[in-house]
This record gives structure tokens, sequence and C-alpha cells, in this order.
């Protein structure tokens, strides 16, 4: 083998090194100490020791099962109204957009120019008892005259939502954008109408955004801790309200450890039926069956 | 992020000069402390612990030094233009400069922040600290202060207030020494309540359902419903305080408390969306002033007041030196200068005979100057039964 050969053999690697090298260091060695430490019995006050402890995982299971099925449904409602909200504004920027495109886009994209925490506290201010949105729901008979937005569930849905919309809808835009056009002239050419076209055409061949986009709202979605904090009440405390005060209030590391654990792998499943679901194709993008 | 592991470098790099380091361990740990905030922090973080330290160590005579760090909350000093008098003053005095850092916002997130380099013992260049009375105990405990040496501290010895002098946790004032207090009061939108609120109780009246807000922080919030209760926190039992976490429990439940918070109960209260809590006299000051349709109240039950406390945790460079700081904030005439300023209750006697001339307004004002007799703190539980609260008072909050 010539040395050109050898060294076309190793560039894959090499290409591949510093991803994995990055991954390795702030991926897999943290979660090797985060395994760790949630197996550990102690308090800071004894110091912690390594000790097979997997009561750790059921107690935090049974304590905080109400918490994990919130964060579940919580992100999974955010997920279907970002979807809901995001699919069509998708489609009108992508197939009416015109010279507008890029300046519609840059509009979903520029609330992320402000930080999260200030967008999540204006919403405070938007929703307070006494202001504008809740008298104007109130004025209309949605709302009762001693009823109240902020502090609800529906605020901190809401909160999760708005905060995770772009993230619904980039990669929607993206596969629709991507979508060429003589495709759907074909289906009204084979006689199918408007809808027809809209569902065995353009929602497949939109099937790798909905996939990315609904996976990146859910994901982050579960693990949030700041809607709740900021715009619920105790009755709304996610999984990630439990973890911070685990781990900052009560120096439990273990515990805020193994919930960690328990959360990812959740959503690790939820994540594996999702793809098996509308297949791993639509996942990575591979169009066409 | 970046701002803080800028600043760790910064007080990594004072602290080498200061001792007098050659350059290459310079080198060696300054770039250790940029890693710290990355993998080798997290790693130590997630290492084993070996939990509580020894006897803590009384610190040694030794001379006044050039510089001295000076970790503090925000807002907590008095400040003319960008220069801060207290600390002119101390300069004038010894010679000293002082570094003062404003980066305590949070008891436990400060703890979170400085646990690991203080286990290590090493204080992060800081050679006090400034943190409430249960993280104060806690540090105790941990092995992570050093004893003060008395004799060199005569102006604290004479002039500490009694009503702060002796905590179950430190009874001699050995590790700890008051920076300031402050109280729990009722504050209410006067324009809602139709009235003055002077009760605890009236926190669980349903007339203000979904109204209320008390503090996360477990023994002002705790403390206080043991007033309404009728119990004196400082000698509670674990039962009592369980039954009142309880009730606090069961009033958020219900909707009674709409959330817990921090200080960010100023703009609830502002805004309308609450009407009647549980807030600090420190901000009363502040709110009071900027709505006349806010005011507070001493509760009639009695009140708790919390207490932060300057610390020399362990591996301060110059501790000695910290000493004098402490000695020097117990000076009545600098005292009153702070007082004057943050609006919390002085440690310090004398500080309002001296106020009494310059100041008469701040003299008279009962959220500085209260009645102390009045004043409660909450009982110093043992490790296991201070636990199962927090974790019974996290569970309540919703956590």
């Amino acid at each position: 083998m010539s040395v050109l050969q050898r060294r076309r053999g190793l560039l894959p690697y090499l290409l591949l090194a510093p991803g994995l090298a990055w991954l390795a260091l702030f991926f897999l060695v943290p979660l090797y100490y985060m395994a760790r430490q949630s197996l550990e019995e102690g308090t800071i006050f004894t110091g912690f020791e390594f000790a097979w402890n997997f009561q750790t995982y059921t107690d935090a299971i049974a304590n905080y099962d109400e918490q994990i099925l919130r964060s579940f449904l919580y992100a999974g409602a955010a997920t279907v109204i970002a979807f809901a909200i995001g699919f069509p504004l998708a489609y009108v920027i992508a197939f009416r957009g015109g010279r507008f495109k890029n300046a519609l886009l840059l509009l979903v994209i520029v609330p992320f120019f402000v930080t999260y925490l200030i967008r999540t506290l204006s919403w405070q201010t938007i929703l307070e008892d006494n202001g504008w949105v809740v008298n104007a729901l109130q004025f209309v008979g949605i709302l009762a005259d001693d009823g109240r937005v902020l502090a609800t569930t529906a605020a901190v849905v809401a909160g999760i939502t708005y905060n995770f919309l772009p993230f619904m809808i980039l990669p929607l835009y993206a596969s629709l954008e991507r979508i060429d056009n003589r495709m759907l002239e074909a289906g009204y050419d084979l006689y199918g109408t408007r809808r027809a076209v809209f569902t065995r055409v353009t929602l497949p061949l939109a099937a790798p955004g909905v996939v990315a986009g609904s996976l990146l709202t859910f994901i982050p979605a579960v693990g949030d801790f700041i809607n709740a904090e900021l715009l619920g009440t105790p009755r709304q405390t996610m999984i990630g309200n439990v973890i911070q005060s685990r781990y900052l209030e009560l120096t439990d590391y273990p515990t805020a450890a193994a919930l960690s654990f328990i959360l990812m792998a959740l959503v690790l499943v939820i994540v594996l039926i999702w793809a098996r679901l509308v297949g791993t194709e639509s996942l990575m993008g591979v169009e066409g069956r | 992020v970046s701002k803080s592991s800028d600043w760790d470098i910064e007080r990594a790099l004072d602290a080498m000069q200061a001792s007098g380091l050659s350059r290459r361990s310079l080198m060696k740990r300054a770039g250790a402390g940029a890693l710290s905030l990355s993998l080798v922090g997290f790693l130590a973080a997630c290492g084993d612990d070996d939990g509580g330290g020894g006897e803590a160590q009384v610190i040694p005579k030794g001379e006044i030094s050039e510089r001295l760090t000076f970790a503090n909350w925000p807002l907590y000093i008095d400040v003319e233009g960008d220069r801060r008098p207290t600390l002119d003053k101390f300069e004038r005095k010894y010679g000293t400069q002082v570094k003062y850092v404003e980066e305590i916002n949070d008891n436990v997130e400060f703890f979170g922040k400085v646990r690991q380099q203080y286990a290590q013992g090493n204080s992060g260049g800081r050679d006090l600290h400034v943190v409430t009375d249960w993280l104060c105990n806690r540090m105790k405990r941990l092995g992570y202060v050093q004893k003060f040496d008395k004799d060199e501290m005569p102006n604290a010895v004479r002039n500490i207030e009694d009503a702060v002098a002796s905590p179950d946790f430190d009874p001699n004032r050995e590790v700890s020494m008051p920076w300031q207090s402050g109280q729990v009061l009722i504050i209410y939108r006067r324009d809602r309540t139709g009235g003055e609120v002077r009760s605890i109780n009236d926190l669980f009246d349903p007339k203000y359902k979904g109204k209320v807000t008390m503090l996360t922080e477990m023994r002002d919030t705790v403390g206080s419903v043991l007033l309404g209760e009728g119990i004196d926190p400082e000698d509670a039992t674990k039962d009592q305080a369980l039954a009142a976490i309880e009730k606090i429990e069961k009033a958020s439940r219900d909707g009674q408390i709409r959330r817990f918070t921090g200080n960010e109960y100023t703009r609830d209260i502002t805004r309308g969306d609450s009407e009647v809590i549980l807030g600090w006299s420190g901000d009363a000051v502040q709110l009071t002033a900027d709505n006349p349709n806010v005011a507070y109240s001493q509760p009639e039950e009695g009140f708790m007041i919390f207490t932060d406390s300057m610390q020399i945790p362990v591996g301060a460079p110059n501790a000695f030196t910290a000493q004098k700081m402490i000695d020097f904030v117990y000076d009545p005439q600098i005292q009153a200068a702070i007082t004057a300023y943050v609006n919390y209750v002085p440690p310090v006697k004398g500080a309002r005979e001296i106020l009494e001339d310059s100041d008469p307004e701040i003299a008279e004002n009962d959220l500085i100057f209260p009645d102390l007799s009045q004043a409660h703190n909450f009982k110093t539980f043992s490790e296991d039964e201070e636990a199962e609260i927090e974790a019974a008072f996290q569970r309540a909050i919703g956590a």
C-alpha cells in the first residue's frame, strides 16, 4: 500500500477526531461521573461514597412521578401547539414568501436576540393580573372576572411553546422550501385535489422537518424549568425544577444525578418510539421510498 | 460564565502576586483556574467528597497586607459616585487596597460556586465573605472557615448588639460576625386590603386567595408561620416545624399561596399580582417609597430576623487583615455611614446614637432600628432534622 493510500485511509478518522474528542471530553466523561454520583450515598457533611445505591432511582421515581409526568405532558402539549402554529407559518414563508422570505425568517429569529430569561420575564408583564390581556379575556367572557392567566398551567405551556417555537419553524421551513415544485405539479397532473396533493405529496416530503422540529422542541422543553418557575406556581413545577432544588437547595447530589438519568432515559425511549413511528429515514432526511 | 471565569483568573493572579510566588507556579495555577470552570471543576465536583473538615484554626497574628478581597452582596455597602467611602476610609487607615466584589446573589448559589475550592482549603482569593446565618453554620460544620483572634478585634467585642451576639450555632461569635440584619415583614397593597394587615395569619385569609406569596428562604417563611401559630421558632420542635410546613403546603395546593419567591416579589406586588406577602425590610423601604399603595407592617405576633455575617474562609491569603476589616466596621462611626445607605438593621451598638444627630429620620425608622424584643431567630436543628425539614419545605414549594 502506498503512503498516499494509507493516508487516505486515515483521513476520515482524522476528520472525525476533533468531534469525537469533544464528545468524549464533554459528554462521555461527565456522563460517567454523573452515573457514578447517582449511585453514591452520603451528605455534604459526611461526604459521599460510592455504594451501588440503586434505591436512589426507585425513590426518585416514587417521589417525583408527578413532576416527571407533568414535564412530558407540558413538553408534548407545547410541541403539538408549536407544530400547529409553526407549520402554517413555515408553509406560507416557503411557498408564498416571495421576496420577503428572508425578512420573514428574520422575524422568526429576532426574539432570540434577547436572552431567554428576559423573554420569559416579559411574559409576566404581558399576562399580569391587571394587564390588558387579562382584561380583554375577562371582557369577552373567556376568563372569569376573578380569573387569571399568569401562574397557571396555560401560562407555563404557552411560555414553553413561545420559547421553543423557532426550533419548530426553522426545520419545517427548511424541508418545505426544498420541495421541488414539479412534484406538486405532477400531483395535480394526476388529478389530485389540493387536499390530496397536500396530504400525499407535501406532507410526506416535509416529514424530515416535522421530525427534526418536534425533537428540537420536545427534548429541551422536557428539561425546562424557567417557564414553570416564572410563569407557574408550585402546582406546575417540572422535573427541571426538582433537579435544581435537589442539587442546589438540598445538596442531595445523588438524587439530582439520578433524576437527570431518568429524564435522559425517558427522552431516549420516546425518541426511539417516535423514530419507529415516522421512520428513521425521515429522521435522517432520506427521501423517497 | 465568561465574565466570572475572567474574574477567577484575575483573582488567582492577584493572589499569586500577593504571596510572591514564582512566575512558573503562577502560570500553572492560573491555568488550572481557567480550567476549573470547565472540566477540572466538573471532575472535582463529581469525585468522592470527603465531607466535613475538622476544628477551625485560630487566625495567627501577622502584618497588615497591601490588599484584601471582600466578597459581598450587591447594594450592601455605602456608595458615593463610583467610590465606596467605607473602603476608602479603611485604605486611609491601614494602607490596604480593598478589592470589593459583589458576587453573592443567593446563598445556595454562592455555596455551589465555592464548595469545591473551600473543600480543598482554597478560598479562591477571597479574604472575607458575607452569607446568611444558616450558611455560616454550614460553613462552620464543614470546616470551611477560620476562627477569629478576638484580641485583634476590640471594637467587635465591645460593640456587638446583644440581640445578635450569641446565636446557637456560634454562641461566642468565633467564626462569624454580623454584617447587617434584616426583618421578615408583611408587605401589602393598601388599595386592595382596605386597611392595615397586622397578622401573619392574614396570609391564610381566603379573601386573598391566589394573591399571597411567601419566601423561598425556608427559615423566613416557616419561622413566620410558626409565629402566627403562637410558637417561638427558637424553641420549636421538629414536629412543630413540619406541621407549619404542612400548613404552608396545603395553602399552596389550595391556591391560597400563588408562589414562593426570592427578591422578585417586589415586581409581583408592584404590579398587583400579589397583595399580601412576606418580604424583607431592606426592600420595604424602597417599595413603599416608590409606590404609595404598598405598605408594610411588623407582624403583631413578632417578626423573624435574619443576619448576614462576615466569615474568613480557610486559605484566605490576608486573613489577619480581614479580621481588621471586620473590626473596622464595628466602629459605630463607620457603621452609621453604612446603615444610612443600606437601610438594614446594624449589629453595632452606638450607631443609632450617631445617626440621631446626623440623620434623625433613619434613627427613628423602625425598619432600621426595630424593637428587638419582638425579633425571633430560627432554631438551629441537628443536621438530620435540618435535612428533613428542608426536604419537606422544598416539597411544599413544589420541588
